[in-house]
């Protein structure tokens, strides 16, 4: 038992610094004030100097205002059909086409993005051979369709996430309410809802990030003029290392580890007020 | 599911509009939405909702590409190809299916070689991913419960961190005259700088590093549920803990192995940016050739039937990994 | 046994609906069947429950009982048959419409809602009740379960006990005609169940509410039910007062399964309209019992004789052979009211005596192990029972 924990908490310790040092390396290099990046320039640096390009660079920053925007509604697009999907999934009996329900939505977890990213651009062209052939509309891709092409592939996500959260529920809770005179709807919104809540919740920050971080579906359904920020960057990257780069990757790296340290910390002051709480009740 | 003309069929008298455009033009949406939420009960509504979605925007796409890619490339048509079904004059429905991109993508040396090594990459990343995550999840599974929610974060954090700007880490790190290279000239490990960048290494490394959260994660969820007891009554039958470990723990460990091991082959045999980035310029994987197809020739029909063909090799594993995942849904269950 | 006497008693001042033969009854479960696919989970129950009863449906686990009880709140579908809730067709009926309350086995109390939210919300889904309706019904069923001061608190701060009369309480503020109730002793400790066992009882005369009881604990059934249904493989197996259960048991199965019981199998060698006696090869001599009974001649017999009707004797009896028989003292428990004796005859068997201790006795002057003892009981203590 000894020596086979010895290798595995080796392996450990190797596994963290292998996911560390990049972006370790990302953030210390945002410093340095040489545009070859990771050459260190001692005289010059360190420098907040690419920090100030980032924030006068029109392209980035409203690149990154339109990923943020449609990150917002795909992310609230996806956790309403995702939860919708999760609760049909794991509450409702069987039904007609349930199997493939269900295939449709665990698929885009793994497919590859370049084959969901092809698929949606020709749904959409043809649907806009079709609008124009009935009705004489004409619309571009823009915003819309990586809107509707981000939600199609993050709502698997979701429904996997609450349909989880759905499974490990005492249902007797939904019976009871049922027993005492609620309809289902309401059961859903007032019962289950509000318990799952944490659950919809990572599910829509999951969603936000998947459709945030999103390059080659967005590359394949944008239009002319919607440039989502993975596009610039990975238009900038292709030519080779970029100090802007490095430091948009810093402060995003802060960002989030300031939100999971944050959540990490709620939730353990909740997990023992509830703790203490029981005890107190134990005691009577 | 039934749709709202079938059921008005009958009713409506036959005007020179058929019966559907009637419907329409008689109800409004108010009143459409009236008769759903009269003749449709809710648990059918909600059912609907997010199959509709499904079908419209995941299921019919599919359809789609199958179509374009036994259509004839058009260099100059907007879009590029010539349409597969065709009303003629006469009243006829024309359907020209040409199978030429199939032909081309098993023939043409080029594709040949970017489809082995596609799978050879995959198959290979998710290896070494398996040999890296299986003893971390191992770890964390078996560390006090407060250490491993740190440990758990700690391997969650990066994934919340952008993916592309995780890739692009590992290009300052391997190129020329990048940390590694430096690191090493420094302490005089090396004379002259390695060439990572751009080789089938980089590729390896990248995937495994992006897709290590992807592994760890069903391993450890699986790992941590397991009965410790069992171990010890495998100790005390005389099982030392190497052959412990091989009967008790990995055969009970399999399932999470198959989904975390599903959970990166597929994804990478489609894998773009990172041969984008840190790949092969001379030896190119699938999806590139793909998006080439599709953004450099303008080739629709081609670039379909490379989605196709990428589809047909996947369709296996993914049946696979929904097989695995149901399993697991079950088992939470209970 | 005395409680349940006891009870009996107060059932023969009280209306026993169910000896009328022209009496309504208030649930009529008529030919139900439910099945899984191939499992039969209730196979063709038909039973009727009287308006102010306490109905116990008592078995084993997987014997159906809850499965019956919750076709009746309407969780299940029936796979035939017919369910009236006073009267109505309970056919297609969601739970949500349906006259009847469930306390469920887990409580099912919505963690994050107060008590006092958590009782409210059965009756916010009624139409026709104020604000002020609701507090004053709330603040009335907080006082009846003795839990007014604990209104603003949730359930995680609440002990067991406490949280079971949330859910009591949660039930009967709706005033439901019937209430069913799935196992609502079982998480709760000995002490704690007795007080509990009572206290339901009060409450259910208090509101004059239908109960029914699904529980697998036949101590329990015997305290708090005016009628007791034993179910096994989803079938109804006997149905009577708890008295008629424990002392008239019909076949094998129902005295076996409520309390202890010695069976002996034997045939009928006297078979006469007032007394019958049965020879057993098991019992080693000749059973005589005081009453007669129907089965054919010759037929193979069971005969049930409870551990506490059997009398321990340490020098042999006038008449040895007939309802007498001897044997050694293999095993003696000492419960402090009781003692329990498994005495082993001469046939190899083991017979279990159950014994009050009446006396404080010195060890020399009680019962020792591997005495040899005479084991006698009374024409009238015997049961018989044919299958």
């Amino acid at each position: 038992m000894k020596t086979q924990g010895l290798f595995s908490k080796t392996m450990l310790g190797l596994g963290f610094v292998f996911l560390y040092v990049p972006i370790l390396s990302m953030v210390f290099f945002s410093f340095n004030n040489s545009r070859l990046v990771t050459v260190w320039d001692a005289a010059n640096s360190p420098t907040l100097k690419w920090y100030g390009r980032l924030f006068s660079d029109g392209a980035i920053l409203s690149a990154a205002w339109l990923s943020i925007q449609v990150a917002a509604m795909t992310a609230t697009g996806a956790v309403i059909l995702g939860t919708l999907a999760g609760l049909v999934l794991s509450r409702f009996g069987p039904f007609k086409g349930r199997a493939l329900l269900q295939g449709l939505t665990t698929a885009p977890l793994v497919m590859p993005e370049v084959i969901t990213g092809l698929s949606m651009l020709l749904l959409f062209v043809s649907l806009e051979q079709l609008l124009q052939f009935m009705f004489g509309w004409q619309f571009d891709r823009g915003v819309a369709t990586i809107t509707i092409a981000h939600i199609t592939f993050t709502m698997a996500y979701v429904t996997v996430v609450v349909q989880s959260r759905l499974a490990s529920f005492d249902d007797s809770l939904e019976e009871a309410a049922l027993d005492l005179g609620a309809r289902p709807a309401k059961v859903f919104f007032r019962i289950t809802v509000p318990l799952i809540l944490p659950a919809i919740l990572s599910g829509w920050l999951l969603a936000f990030t998947l459709s945030w971080d999103d390059l080659v579906v967005t590359q394949f359904v944008s239009g002319p003029g919607s440039n989502t920020l993975p596009m610039v960057i990975f238009s900038r990257v292709r030519l080779g290392v970029s100090p802007v780069v490095n430091a948009l990757a810093t402060i995003m790296v802060l960002i989030v580890a300031l939100g999971v340290v944050l959540s990490a910390f709620l939730m353990r002051r909740q997990e023992q007020r509830r703790k203490r709480e029981e005890q107190m009740a134990a005691a009577g | 599911m039934r749709t709202a003309g079938a059921r008005t069929g009958t009713r409506e008298s036959p005007g020179r509009l058929g019966p559907i455009w009637t419907f329409l033009f008689r109800y409004g949406p108010p009143r459409w939405t009236e008769y759903v939420l009269n003749n449709w009960s809710g648990q059918r509504l909600v059912i609907a909702i997010p199959y509709a979605w499904l079908l419209l925007f995941f299921l019919v796409p599919f359809l789609i590409v199958l179509k374009i890619s036994f259509a004839e490339f058009s260099p100059l048509g907007r879009p590029p190809y010539e349409p597969v079904f065709q009303w003629l004059d006469e009243g006829a429905l024309q359907i020209k299916l040409l199978v030429g991109s199939y032909v081309y993508l098993f023939n043409e040396p080029l594709y040949v070689s970017a489809w082995i090594y596609s799978v050879k990459v995959a198959f290979f990343s998710t290896i070494f991913c398996l040999a890296l995550g299986y003893p971390m999840a191992y770890a964390i599974a078996r560390a006090p419960p407060t250490q491993r929610n740190i440990f758990l974060m700690l391997i969650i954090l990066p994934f919340w961190t952008s993916f592309l700007l995780r890739v692009y880490a590992w290009i300052g790190l391997l190129k020329t005259d990048g940390v590694i290279n430096n690191v090493l000239q420094y302490f005089g490990i090396i004379d002259a700088p390695l060439a990572m960048m751009n080789t089938s290494f980089a590729v390896y490394i990248g995937i495994v590093y992006s897709y290590l959260p992807f592994m760890i994660l069903p391993l450890y969820s699986n790992l941590e549920k397991h009965d410790l007891t069992l171990l010890e009554a495998a100790n005390d039958l005389g099982a030392g803990p190497v052959r412990s470990f091989m009967r008790v723990t990995l055969p009970l460990s399999m399932p999470g192995v198959v989904a975390g091991s599903l959970l990166v082959f597929i994804p990478a045999v489609g894998e773009y940016v990172i041969p984008s980035l840190l790949g092969r310029t001379d030896q190119l994987m699938v999806a590139k050739l793909l998006s080439d197809e599709f953004f450099l020739n303008r080739d629709w029909p081609r670039a379909s039937a490379v989605a196709i063909a990428m589809l047909l090799l996947l369709v296996v594993p993914i049946m696979l990994f929904q097989h695995f995942q149901n399993k697991e849904l079950q088992a939470a269950k209970r | 046994m005395q409680t349940a006497e006891r009870r009996a008693d107060k059932n023969k001042t009280k209306n026993e609906a169910w000896r009328d033969p022209h009496a309504e009854a208030y649930v009529r479960i008529e030919n139900v069947t439910k099945r899984f696919g191939d499992f039969v989970a209730v196979n063709n129950v038909s039973l009727k429950i009287f308006k102010g009863e306490i109905f116990c449906l008592l078995g084993g686990s997987g014997c159906g009982k809850s499965t019956l009880l919750r076709m009746m709140a309407g969780f299940e579908s029936l796979s035939s048959g017919a369910i009236y809730l006073d009267g109505q067709d309970m056919a297609g009926v969601p739970p949500y419409d349906r006259p009847v309350n469930m306390m469920f086995q887990s409580y099912a109390l919505f963690p994050h809602m107060t008590v006092e939210k958590n009782i409210a919300f059965g009756l916010e889904q009624e139409k026709g009740l104020t604000r002020s309706d609701i507090a004053t019904r709330v603040t009335d069923i907080l006082e009846i379960v003795k839990l007014e001061s604990f209104a603003a608190r949730k359930p995680h701060q609440l002990s067991g006990g406490q949280r079971q009369r949330v859910a009591l309480a949660r039930s009967l503020v709706k005033r439901p005609k019937l209430l069913l109730l799935d196992e609502p002793l079982g998480a709760l400790d000995k002490k704690l169940r007795e007080a509990t066992q009572f206290e339901l009882i009060n409450i259910q005369e208090q509101l004059g509410v239908t109960f029914i009881v699904v529980t697998h604990d036949q101590e329990e059934s015997m305290t708090l039910a005016s009628r007791i249904g034993v179910m096994n493989r989803g079938e109804i197996v006997q149905i009577g007062t708890p008295t008629e259960i424990y002392e008239f048991p019909q076949n094998k199965f129902v005295a076996d399964f409520i309390g202890s019981v010695n069976m002996f199998e034997g045939t009928m060698i006297e078979d006469l309209p007032d007394h019958v006696r049965i020879k057993s090869d098991e019992l080693g001599s000749t059973i005589y019992v005081d009453h007669g009974i129907s089965a054919a001649p010759g037929a193979i017999v069971y005969t049930a004789i409870r551990p506490e009707k059997i009398n321990i004797l340490r020098t042999p009896p006038a008449d040895t052979t007939e309802n007498c028989v001897k044997g050694v003292v293999k095993e003696i428990a000492y419960m402090g009211d009781v003692s329990i004796y498994l005495v082993r005859i001469d046939t190899g068997k083991t017979i279990r005596v159950t014994l009050p201790n009446v006396e404080r006795l010195s060890d020399d002057e009680r019962i020792a192990w591997d005495e040899t003892v005479w084991l006698s009981w009374h024409g009238s203590s015997p049961v018989v029972v044919t299958q």
